[in-house]
Formats: C-alpha cells, sequence, structure tokens
C-alpha cells in the first residue's frame, strides 16, 4: 500500500490508481467520475456562425465559477465552445488554436475549420476518450461557414446547428422548435441567446450569463456576457449593525507603534583599504 | 577516362564538376562485364533469357541461376553482379509480399519497378555504400497484360517491348528491332531468344556458357516458370543451327 | 455489478446503431443508410451520413462506434489517395476492401466498426464487400448490417432476386431499410442512399416523412371501445 507522504518523488504519481485497485479489491465502488455541466451551441445564419455558451464552471455540486469563459479562440475566424473537463477544453483547444497558427505560417492560407476539426479528432480519438472534451467548433474560411460537434471520443458532425454540454436538450427543444434556413444575423443572435437561457434555466449543470460570438467572412464579435439574467439584486433590508449597538464600559487606547533604543557601540572601523 | 585521379570517383556523394556521378558509372561497367541478358514482351506474355557464362568447368551445371522468380507471376533476369541481383531479388519478394498483403491483390508489375527503382537510387546517395551492379530485367503478366521493365544501377527504369543488358546488348537489340514483337507467339520468342542469345556469346572471348530461360503467360497460365525442357531443347538445337547459317 | 470495470467509464460513447445495406445490380451498386447516431438514449444526430466516400467509385456504410468508423474511413480515405498516385489508376473495390478489413482485424480488440465496403471498378465491376465486426472480408451479391439488420434477414432472403435493374435495387433497399426503422429503436429518421456506377454517383434522399409505408397495427382488432364522456367524471381542477 502506498502511504501518504507530504514528499512527492519527481514523474508520474500512480496512487490514485493503487486507492482504485484497493477499493476495487474490497468490492467498493470506485470514487464516482463527475462530468461537469454547460450548455454550449452553434448555429449557421445567412452569412456566418453565432456560437453560444453559458458561464457555470461546476466541481461536483459547487459553482466554482460563476462567470468563466467557454468560447476559446483558434484563430481569427475560427472559434470553439467547449463541454466536458474544463482543464481538457482549455488545452486541447489552446494546442490546436497553436497548431492553427503554425499551419496557417507554413501554408500561407488562412486556416480552415475542417483542418482545426481533424487536428482535434486524430488527437480526441488517439486519447480513446480519456480526454474529455466535447466541443463545438465554428468559423468561416474560404469555403464559406462551417458548423461541426466533435465528442471525446473523436467522432465528428456536421450540421446546420448543433448544442453539447449537459444543457444540450434544453439547447437542442430551443433549436428544433425555431431554428429555419437563412436567417438574419439578429435572429441567430436571438435564437442562440434563447437557446443558452434554456439551458441556464433548466439544466442544473449550466447557469449565471450567456457569452456569443458571431463569425463573419470579414468580421469576428466576441459579446461577453450578452445577456446577465442572473445578476444579484439589492438586498431589501440592510442586515449590518447600527452603530452603537453594543453597550461599552470603559475605553483603552493602546500605542502599537514598537519603540526600540538603540544603543551605538563605538568599536574600531573596518579597514576598507 | 578523365575521372581517373581526380578524387571525383570515391564516392557515390560526390558529384563531378560536369555534374556526373562516376561511381554509378562504374557500376555501369559492371554490367557491361557480365554475360547477356534479354526479355521479349510478346502476345500473351513474356520470354526471359540470359547467357550465363560459366568460368570454371568444375561447376554443376544449372547453379547460380541468374533468371529468379519475385512472385507467382513476375520473374526477372540480370546482368552484372550475381550477389547484387540474389540481393534485389529478395528485396523485389519483400516488396511484392507486403503489396499483396496491404492490397490482396497480384502486384502489378509497373508498381513493384517503381518501388525498386527507389531501392536501388538509394544506393547512389551515401559515401557509405556502393550502387547496384546490375541491370534487372523484369518480366511479368499482370492484370494490364504482359508488361516488361529494366532497372539501372542508377535507379532509373523504363518499359520495353524487348530488352538486352549485359556485354552483348548492342547485337541484342539490333537483333530484337528485327522481330514484331507484339504480334509473335511465346513458343516463336522463346526460340527467337535462345537464338539472339547463342548470336551474341563470343565465343573467341568466354568459351563456356549455358543457356537459361524463363517465360509467363498464356502458356505457363500466367505462372513465372522455366522453359519446358523439350522447348528449350528444341531452342537450343535451332539456335546453333542458325549459328551455322548466320556465318 | 460487483466487479468494478474501468471500461464503464467510457460510457458516452457515440453509437452508430444502425440499418445499413449494399447491393450490386448489372451497372452498379446501390448503398443505403439510416439516418440515426445516437449517445444513450439521445439522438446526437438525426440526419447523419453514414454512407462515406473513400474514392471516386468505392463508398463504405458505417456502423457501431462513430469514432472508430470515422477514424478507419479516414485512413482508408488516406491511403487510396497514395495508391492512386503511385499506381496511377483508381482502386478496385477489393483492394478498398481489403485495406478496410486489414485496420478492422488487426485493431479487433479496440475496435468496434462494422463496416460495408461497396462501389465499381473497371476490373470486376459492381461489387459488395461485407466486414463484420471480428474484421472479416466476405464478397456478396448483397450485405445487411447494424444493429437493424436482424429484423429484416427474412425479408431480404425472401426478396433479393439476381438480375434486377437499377430502378428495383434502388425499391429493394429503401423498403428493406424502412422496415429495419420501424422495428429497430436505434435506427430511424432519413434514408439515404448512393447509385454508384461507371458514370458517377448519384445520391437519393427519402425524408422521414416519405419512407415506405407497411402494416402498422391500426385497425386490426376492430374499432375501440368509446368512453362515454358524460359519466359524472370531473375534470380535475387545474389552477388558473
Amino acid at each position: 500500500m502506498a502511504s501518504s507522504s507530504v514528499y512527492s518523488s519527481p514523474g508520474f504519481d500512480f496512487s490514485n490508481q493503487l486507492r482504485n485497485n484497493f477499493l476495487s479489491e474490497k468490492g467498493l465502488p470506485l470514487p464516482k467520475a463527475t462530468s461537469t455541466g454547460t450548455t454550449i451551441v452553434g448555429c449557421l445564419f445567412e452569412d456566418g456562425i453565432v456560437l453560444g455558451a453559458d458561464t457555470r464552471a461546476t466541481e461536483g455540486p459547487i459553482v466554482a465559477d460563476k462567470n468563466c469563459e467557454k468560447i476559446h479562440y483558434i484563430s481569427e475566424s475560427i472559434r470553439c465552445c467547449g463541454a466536458g473537463t474544463a482543464a481538457d477544453t482549455e488545452f486541447t483547444t489552446a494546442l490546436i488554436s497553436s497548431n492553427i497558427e503554425l499551419h496557417a505560417l507554413h501554408t500561407g492560407r488562412k486556416p480552415r475549420v475542417v483542418t482545426a476539426m481533424t487536428m482535434l479528432k486524430q488527437m480526441l480519438f488517439q486519447y480513446q476518450g480519456h480526454i474529455g472534451a466535447a466541443l463545438v467548433l465554428g468559423g468561416v474560411d474560404a469555403t464559406g461557414p462551417n458548423l461541426f460537434t466533435i465528442h471525446p471520443h473523436g467522432s465528428t458532425d456536421k450540421l446546420p446547428y448543433v448544442t453539447m454540454g449537459s444543457g444540450s436538450l434544453a439547447a437542442m427543444a430551443v433549436f428544433e422548435s425555431s431554428w429555419r434556413p437563412n436567417m438574419s444575423r439578429d435572429e441567430a443572435l436571438t435564437l442562440v441567446k434563447h437557446a443558452i437561457s434554456a439551458g441556464i434555466f433548466n439544466d442544473l449543470g449550466s447557469g449565471s450569463n450567456v457569452d456569443a460570438c458571431i463569425i463573419t467572412a470579414t468580421h469576428t464579435e466576441m459579446l461577453r456576457n450578452v445577456e446577465m439574467p442572473n445578476q444579484r439584486v439589492e438586498k431589501e433590508k440592510k442586515y449590518g449593525f447600527r452603530r452603537g449597538t453594543t453597550a461599552w464600559k470603559r475605553e483603552t487606547v493602546k500605542s502599537l507603534i514598537v519603540e526600540e533604543e538603540i544603543t551605538h557601540v563605538l568599536g574600531e572601523a573596518m579597514d576598507t583599504t | 577516362m578523365t575521372s581517373i585521379g581526380t578524387g571525383y570517383d570515391l564516392s557515390a556523394s560526390t558529384y563531378s564538376p560536369d555534374g556526373r556521378i562516376f561511381q554509378v558509372e562504374y557500376a555501369n561497367k559492371a554490367v557491361e562485364n557480365s554475360g547477356t541478358a534479354i526479355g521479349l514482351r510478346v502476345k500473351g506474355g513474356v520470354v526471359l533469357a540470359v547467357e550465363k557464362l560459366v568460368h570454371s568447368k568444375l561447376l554443376v551445371p544449372g547453379a547460380n541461376r541468374r533468371i529468379q522468380t519475385v512472385d507467382r507471376h513476375i520473374g526477372m533476369a540480370t546482368a552484372g553482379l550475381l550477389a547484387d541481383g540474389r540481393h534485389l531479388a529478395n528485396r523485389a519478394r519483400d516488396e511484392a509480399s507486403n503489396y499483396r498483403e496491404l492490397y490482396r491483390t497480384p502486384p502489378p508489375l509497373k508498381s513493384l519497378a517503381d518501388r525498386l527503382g527507389l531501392y536501388v537510387q538509394a544506393y547512389t546517395l551515401y559515401s557509405s555504400v556502393r550502387p547496384f551492379g546490375i541491370s534487372t530485367i523484369f518480366g511479368a503478366v499482370d492484370k494490364d497484360g504482359p508488361s516488361l521493365y529494366v532497372v539501372e544501377p542508377s535507379g532509373v527504369f523504363y518499359g520495353y517491348h524487348g530488352a538486352a543488358v549485359g556485354k552483348g546488348r548492342q547485337l541484342a537489340k539490333t537483333e530484337l528491332e528485327k522481330l514484331d514483337l507484339a504480334s509473335i507467339s511465346m513458343r516463336q520468342a522463346v526460340l527467337d531468344a535462345a537464338r539472339i542469345i547463342y548470336l551474341v556469346h563470343d565465343d573467341a572471348k568466354e568459351k563456356e556458357f549455358e543457356l537459361e530461360m524463363s517465360w509467363i503467360g498464356d502458356e505457363t497460365n500466367g505462372l513465372h516458370l522455366p522453359v519446358p525442357k523439350d522447348l528449350f531443347d528444341e531452342a537450343e538445337r535451332k539456335a546453333k543451327e542458325a549459328l551455322e547459317t548466320f556465318e | 455489478m460487483d466487479h468494478i470495470d474501468m471500461q464503464q467509464l467510457k460510457s458516452g460513447e457515440v453509437n452508430l446503431g444502425t440499418s445499413i445495406m449494399a447491393v450490386q445490380f448489372d451497372g452498379g451498386v446501390v448503398i443505403g443508410a439510416d439516418s440515426r447516431t445516437t449517445t444513450g438514449s439521445y439522438i446526437a444526430n438525426r440526419v447523419t451520413d453514414k454512407l462515406t466516400h473513400v474514392h471516386d467509385r468505392v463508398y463504405c456504410c458505417r456502423s457501431g462506434s462513430a469514432a472508430d468508423t470515422q477514424a478507419v474511413a479516414d485512413v482508408v480515405h488516406l491511403h487510396l489517395q497514395m495508391y492512386t498516385q503511385t499506381a496511377g489508376a483508381p482502386p478496385s473495390v477489393h483492394a478498398a476492401a481489403a485495406i478496410f478489413q486489414k485496420f478492422c482485424y488487426e485493431n479487433k480488440d479496440a475496435l468496434s466498426a462494422g463496416i460495408i465496403v461497396a462501389g465499381w471498378d473497371k476490373e470486376v465491376g459492381p461489387s459488395v464487400y461485407n466486414i463484420p465486426l471480428g474484421g472479416g472480408l466476405f464478397r456478396q451479391p448483397w450485405a445487411i448490417g447494424g444493429s437493424g439488420s436482424t429484423y429484416v434477414y427474412g425479408y431480404c432472403d425472401a426478396t433479393y432476386q439476381e438480375g434486377w435493374g437499377r430502378d428495383e435495387t434502388v425499391n429493394f433497399v429503401k423498403n428493406t431499410l424502412a422496415l429495419a426503422m420501424s422495428r429497430d429503436g436505434s435506427s430511424g429518421g432519413v434514408i439515404r442512399m448512393c447509385v454508384i456506377t461507371e458514370d458517377g454517383v448519384e445520391r437519393l434522399f427519402v425524408p422521414g416523412d416519405k419512407l415506405p409505408k407497411f402494416w402498422e397495427g391500426r385497425e386490426v382488432l376492430g374499432a375501440g371501445k368509446t368512453i362515454p364522456i358524460d359519466s359524472g367524471a370531473v375534470p380535475m381542477a387545474v389552477e388558473a
């Protein structure tokens, strides 16, 4: 058995595996792996893509961050929403973003969405689902607007409107009832806001604000907190204690300044010649 | 030779100032010293024949074959260093086997020649190795019908209707050009092949030689096989007769 | 389950619990598939295209794990491009199927992929190859696959005939898939089909509300009894 110690040696730490094997021998269930909740969506409109996300990050039952960013930068006109394990989505999108930039420098062309999609699916497939990243990838390139979902095992889908994360069912219900081909920019943004709001209000794993990102051939607009439906309102009453609530009998004032007496001892000066 | 003493001929990885690689040219010399090998691509098949010079009367007849089988339907005849020919044959077998493994289909000769061309060329790039001292005639009947290729020491390869390499190649080529290769039968091609080998053999320099012949095509059900004894004997007899009337 | 299985954590994999099919006819092949992709009980994609291009005249129908079959199809696509470049000619359907089989067999422990390869080539004309789960390779005049296929083996055996033309074959594929989709919960949506001939690839589409209809169980047991409304029952009180 591995005993816990303050000292940790360099390299990988397999103590969790030992723990799991021990629990397994005793016939106890494994510590439950919790999936993080999210609502992310993407939607095609007449001249581009709108991506949307909520801003809640969770650690099991606790809201870890009430206003996080889930729409990650891949390139100027390609962005990627991440659901699943926060660290995994953060690092995979950062890695692919870096590789896409190098690829663009290498080819001298603007990167394509399918290129980012292929890089992501090949990486996730290689890790056989152990990288828990569920992504919505969207952007505009030389071939026009493109929208994909990428599942943690590396499968991809190309659709005109997509949702992912624990709130995907609520968001998809909104899309399925209201999405139409060739919507205008404003209609698409409103629809995405509704879809994310459906996730925020009906899914426990999603919450706080709405982020959106509108990508067209000429311009990318990141709309951080376009909707803030969960702002804390002014408290109706003051709960602080009024001055003079507590009676007192005596007052003492202490000086906190430390006084120190310094005695200079005369001695021979150091030889500095 | 302009190259002698210049130092540009010491390595295959060094060009001469006029852009030649002397080591590759020397490799061609090794081919020119060898007995002639010919290949005929005719109607319904391919025939290979070599003039195998016998340097000792003590050698067992049929030893040190210079025609080898690469795959069921592919044969090769080499002119040049015998050991290099055997090495390339092994490589060719590996290539053929890998192709079969991946595509589950018999390798077309073009693909094989392409791969072996790359392999041979790689030996012209490094100072640590010596280019192949062989020119190889590959013959096969594949999905596109009969085909014939020659891979040279530089790594280049060409497809031919009739091919000749080795000592007597010039005379052999003139003889091959006289034939109507596209319409003669495989049996006729065997007779012609034997005649050409006997014709190009220089009796004055080399006394002894052994004729080696194989064929692939309709007559063999698409397999690379030695020419059967009765036909071989007939071809050899007629070749000797033709030689007497020729001169 | 008393045994703790780490594989359990791998759940949530995207599945093509599918109905797929390919049939050869005189001048070509017809391939078809439903369009449902599921994660557990959720339909992740209701208009999936499971008919995947791997070369000009060679397609595959994918069933099993979406990730696995997409990865395999991508790798085969790469190999066939290399083949075309080195051989200077398009690959045979057999060669394409052989590459699929190589990957499916050599990685059988890691993959869940049932693939049907079909297409047209110069050497043998139309052909259909089935590569089931273990990585075998079988040439068949027709092949069905995926979870929905089990419901329609009998129908195919009873219906298929040699010597059909294009239109009869298209109808056979359409009907078979509609039957499979109606019985298999993991299959559904629309029917996508491709007709692959020497001249090209033609895509056919049957929307979900235009599927061929078969017996659906209505009006066989006689008209149902209607319950009289004035039975004294009062509707439940509902707030405003």
